[in-house]
């Protein structure tokens, strides 16, 4: 096989050699460069879109911005007020939907007759269907308490895992065992041991 | 005999399809017959005819493959892969890489001219449609030349509305990967405006391989391709390439002139090239391994009365006057990296479950003591992969008899493709309590066809301070009395 010479022009050689390896300054091919100086262009448009005109949102813009529609559907999907929560518990879809959120989430410690303790004395949860409540019992207090818990009681955070619209069915079914009016008995708890 | 070049002659030192001044010469490779091709034109055909047919062929229901995005469900050959068994893609990406070595290290670039869809295409589809549009490499360049007339209007037109069509074709059923065939379908005949990302996929998409096809060609190999740098580091002196066997074709001359090796410099090699190389020149980056050089020396030695295998597959060593290796270090450890790989990711996919689920401790403290008892909180996630109803038990594994478990005490259904969240309570009297333990959640498929395991610890303070804490609740109550 032939050696390969070098190439006339010795200026085209680059005069760095790494393991006796010496390489050629070749033109790049124009497609290449076209391609480099599109992304200029469009780095331009880019930029002035963004950063000059301030046409385009940023990032945090985009992302406050879905937040609040996030926020707004929320709010507009679940009036929390307690005229509502009770006209909810009075609806059977409303409710028959709340029960279904209530056996499958609720009912490993309230029992799914909804009574707890007073049910059964090693049932975890407090009974639901009483007058006494541990933590307050008008409809909005209860809707607040199932989305924020009681974590030393051991009540979870339920507004991450069920969103405000089962949560308000859920409130809505609970508050379907009570009637509007009904005295509020506020029970001490018991001193946490 | 010898047809001018479509372009200078290549030498090692640039790349010919790269000008000096950074133009690109377009090759015209003339047309090469031969074992080779025909061999290869059918491999190519079964390829393109098993890419194409995927998504038609229904394996458990399913399309053979089926990478279902919006559902975030993977159907491969009768598997389900969820987004949570994404850990699987790191066997199948090494698994990849490993077999690229072992291949390349044996057979040198057999993936570049026998299988890789730009290949395939190229020159089994879109050179197929220039050939029968604008005829054979002369006719070509002659019509590139000609001004332009309505004939050269018309064939242009013509060759390039197929090269769109048949583009749009390959988009079209590439896009069924990934949403289902019935599902393009009914895009294709709904408006763009309906489904103007899908739209805007097809579009980019049928251009990116009409120009790629049409003009770029063997560019991507040569500039963009990765595969056909790494190439260099995993081949050696042993490994399989096409070559040139100098020993007996040099030095090079005419028919009937003595002392003259068997090459007669007819260049034919050169001309049906597509990547513009010579390769008598020697193992070059450009060579994709397409063979066609093979097939077109093979005709004129055969015509001459000459063996054939001037040009042929061999190694370098071998064409060195050497002898080929092929058990080598290199082969044993890139083969034993392939079998590990192989192994485990055969493990892996045998882990797959057409469920998943999952423990999770609720928000809150670790652990819950009231007046009675120590009691964790978890919730269950159970995903049904399956495109029908499931139906599951939750049990629990070495827990002590005292611990009470609540939740799950019935057969739970979750519906086709769903996920369900419950609760799942674990209780044990103070008096029982002996400290933290860990414990096993299963979760059975309620037919008995396969169940999972997850590891959890059940948390609770030190067994001694509840006791102590309790003696003093005790004594405090007595000395109240």
């Amino acid at each position: 096989m032939k050696p390969v010479l070098p190439p006339t022009g010795e200026e085209s050689l680059r005069p760095h050699s790494y393991d006796g390896i010496q390489e050629y300054d070749k033109r790049l091919p124009n497609w290449w460069l076209y391609t480099l100086y599109a992304t200029i262009i469009f780095w331009v448009g880019y930029w002035s879109y963004y950063e000059w005109f301030g046409a385009g949102r940023t990032g945090p813009q985009v992302v406050n911005a879905a937040m609040a529609s996030i926020e707004a559907e929320r709010l507009a999907s679940a009036p929390v007020d307690d005229s509502s929560l009770w006209k909810m518990s009075q609806n059977t879809a409303i409710v028959s939907a709340g029960k279904a959120v209530f056996d499958a989430n609720c009912s490993a410690c309230h029992l799914v007759s909804m009574r707890g303790k007073s049910e059964s004395p090693v049932a975890i949860g407090p009974d639901l269907t009483d007058q006494k409540w541990v933590n307050g019992g008008r409809p909005t207090e209860v809707y607040n308490l199932i989305t924020k818990g009681v974590l030393t009681k051991g009540m979870p955070t339920w507004g991450p895992v069920l969103g405000a619209k089962k949560i308000s069915d859920v409130t809505a079914y609970v508050m379907s065992r009570h009637k509007e009016g009904d005295p509020i008995l506020v029970e001490t708890p018991p001193p946490t041991p | 005999m010898s047809a001018p070049l479509s372009h200078e002659p290549p030498s090692r030192d640039s790349v010919t399809t790269i000008r000096s001044d950074g133009s690109r010469p377009f090759v015209y490779p003339a047309d090469a017959h031969g074992r080779f091709a025909t061999a290869r034109q059918f491999s190519a055909y079964a390829l393109i005819a098993f890419y194409l047919s995927l998504p038609w062929i229904k394996v458990n229901g399913y399309p053979a493959v089926f990478l279902d995005v919006a559902n975030r469900r993977f159907h491969l050959f009768g598997i389900t892969l969820a987004a949570q068994d994404l850990w699987l893609l790191f066997f199948v990406i090494t698994g990849l890489g490993f077999s690229l070595f072992f291949i390349t290290s044996l057979l040198g670039r057999i993936w570049c001219g026998w299988a890789c869809p730009q290949t395939v295409f190229l020159d089994h589809v879109y050179r197929r449609i220039e050939r029968w549009v604008e005829g054979d490499a002369v006719e070509r360049r002659a019509l590139q030349a000609a001004p332009m007339s309505a004939n050269k209007f018309f064939k242009l037109t013509l060759k390039h509305g197929l090269y769109v069509l048949v583009s749009a074709i390959i988009t079209h059923l590439f896009l069924a990967y990934y949403v289902s065939l019935p599902e393009v379908w009914g895009m294709v005949r709904a408006a763009p405006a309906e489904h103007w990302s899908a739209f805007a996929f097809i579009f980019v998409a049928t251009f990116g391989l009409y120009f790629n096809f049409a003009w770029f060609r063997e560019q991507l190999c040569i500039v963009i391709c990765p595969y056909g740098r790494i190439q260099s580091a995993l081949i050696d002196d042993h490994s399989l390439v096409i070559g040139y066997d100098a020993t007996r074709g040099e030095p090079r001359g005419k028919v009937g002139t003595t002392g003259v090796g068997d090459c007669i410099a007819c260049n034919r090699c050169v001309q049906v090239c597509p990547t513009g190389i010579d390769i008598r020149q020697g193992l070059q980056m450009e060579c994709i391994g397409c063979t066609a050089c093979i097939d077109a020396c093979d005709d004129i030695m055969t015509k001459l009365k000459r063996p054939a295998g001037l040009i042929r597959y061999d190694s370098q060593k071998a064409f060195t006057g050497g002898r080929t290796r092929w058990l080598r270090p290199r082969t044993f450890l890139y083969g034993l990296l392939l079998l590990v790989g192989a192994s485990v990711a055969t493990w892996a996919l045998s882990t797959v479950r057409p469920a998943n689920f999952g423990v999770t401790r609720m928000t809150g403290g670790p652990y819950v003591i009231d007046a009675g008892s120590v009691r964790n909180q978890f919730l269950v996630r159970i995903v049904n992969k399956r495109n029908e109803p499931a139906r599951f038990l939750v049990r629990l594994e070495d827990v002590p008899k005292t611990v009470r478990k609540i939740g799950f005490e019935e057969v739970l259904e979750v519906g086709p493709l769903g996920e369900v969240v419950q609760p799942l309570v674990l209780q044990q009297a103070r008096g029982a309590y002996t400290g933290p333990f860990h414990f096993e959640v299963r979760v059975e498929d309620a037919a008995g066809r396969f169940h999972l395991e997850r590891a959890v610890e059940f948390l609770g303070p030190e067994a001694r301070l509840l006791r102590e804490e309790e003696e003093e609740k005790h004594r405090h109550e007595r000395e109240r009395h």
